[in-house]
């Protein structure tokens, strides 16, 4: 448990890093239209 | 949570493409339970609309959990799933980045802002309320902290930030951590229903869901279960609740540290970055981005799109890593102390949000 938590709390730093950086490909992607528009 | 992805594990390439596979499994399962409630709720659209029966719309969110939670307390979700479903916190992460293109930043500071001074009454009262309570029910301090800092900020991630920096026991935690998932399951359920028979507005609601709802996930999913638009104002709450984590551990961390019961914290600028939830800034970045124009109308409806489906993927998720059968094993007391404490917070939001409502006109 507690390596785990420790892990956890480590992932949770580049997790947040990750999904910033992952939404902001996708951002710049959509913004030059470098994929189709997305539907729901 | 368990297959938490280490610096070491992915340090090579091929520990890297190995951990990328692994997650394959559990990823086509969250898409699976995501989609499959997205398809219930169209189907059941259909089919009234075509046989004119009046039933009230039931949105996918509800059914993805209802899936995920049947999956996970009757078979159980298998172990090479368990890597990719425990993902569903970076779709969180990233869909509340992308869902920054659907407010201007003038927006997001006017909501935040107000959030931000009703988070800091409620906190202040919420916490001390659930230290008296702690004590009411002879609790042990640390597991207090715990609760306290898991129910007032951000359910689990504080008491996973927290649990190092004031030195509590991993039985605390694990304790701690029952407890608040078994409270923000209960609340996906109940927030809505409250919601509706107090005929709270989009706005309300959402910064009651984003306030009094301890983990983001299920802030997400209560406020989306309620609305679209109550859903958006949710999650730019809880952001701003969870934009206060660090100086919350920080706050404890000294604590104990005075008391000899916790290393003293050396650089407190470094701690609070190092605890400071990163993808507020991207949220901050895409909406500064929306409002100067730098997409078009359709480019945004993309965007917003993308962030929906980042949230199929979550609310899946949290069906399907809410066991009732752990959480049944866990004591009954610091089960009874959240959920008192839950109940105090959500009404102490509840007022917090009407009088806002009335008086900084929402």
């Amino acid at each position: 448990m507690s390596k785990t938590n420790t892990t956890a709390s480590q992932r949770g730093i580049s997790l947040d890093v990750y999904a910033v950086a992952l939404a902001l490909v996708l951002a710049l992607l959509v913004r030059f239209n470098l994929i189709p528009p997305v539907k729901w | 949570m368990a297959n938490a992805v280490t610096p070491a594990s992915t340090a090579s390439p091929t520990g890297l493409v190995r951990r990328s596979l692994d997650l394959i499994p559990g990823l086509l399962l969250l898409a699976a339970v995501g989609y499959a409630g997205k398809v219930i709720e169209q189907s059941i659209a259909v089919y009234t609309k075509s046989h004119h029966v009046t039933f009230p719309n039931i949105e996918y969110v509800l059914w993805a959990i209802v899936i995920g939670l049947i999956i996970a307390n009757t078979t159980g979700v298998p172990r090479v799933f368990e890597a990719g479903v425990a993902t569903y916190e970076f779709w969180l992460k990233a869909g509340i980045v992308l869902l920054g293109s659907r407010f201007l930043l003038g927006d997001v500071l006017h909501l935040g802002g107000i959030s931000l001074l009703l988070v800091a009454v409620a906190l202040t009262l919420s916490l001390t309320f659930m230290h008296l309570l702690g004590r009411a029910f002879k609790l042990k301090p640390k597991l207090t902290s715990l609760l306290a800092v898991g129910s007032s900020i951000c359910g689990v991630s504080a008491i996973i930030a927290a649990k190092p920096a004031i030195d509590a026991d991993d039985e605390d935690a694990s304790y701690a951590i029952a407890a608040i998932l078994a409270l923000g399951a209960i609340s996906l359920f109940t927030f809505p229903l409250i919601g509706h028979s107090l005929h709270l507005s989009d706005k309300a609601y959402g910064l009651w869901a984003g306030l009094a709802v301890d983990n983001t996930a299920e802030a997400t999913a209560a406020g989306a279960l309620y609305s679209d638009a109550a859903g958006k104002v949710a999650v730019l709450a809880k952001t701003s609740r969870n934009a206060l984590i660090g100086f919350i551990v920080l706050a404890y961390a000294m604590y104990w540290a005075s008391r000899g019961e916790a290393q003293a914290v050396g650089n407190k600028a470094a701690f609070l970055w190092r605890k400071f939830p990163k993808f507020v800034l991207g949220f901050l970045l895409i909406s500064l981005l929306a409002t100067i124009g730098f997409f078009t109308k359709p480019q945004l409806t993309s965007l917003a799109n993308l962030s929906r489906w980042a949230f199929l993927l979550t609310f899946a998720g949290v069906g399907l890593r809410t066991s009732l059968r752990e959480l049944g094993k866990q004591g009954w007391k610091p089960f009874a102390v959240g959920a008192i404490g839950e109940v105090f917070i959500a009404l102490l939001t509840l007022g917090l949000v009407y009088g806002a409502d009335r008086y900084l006109h929402l």
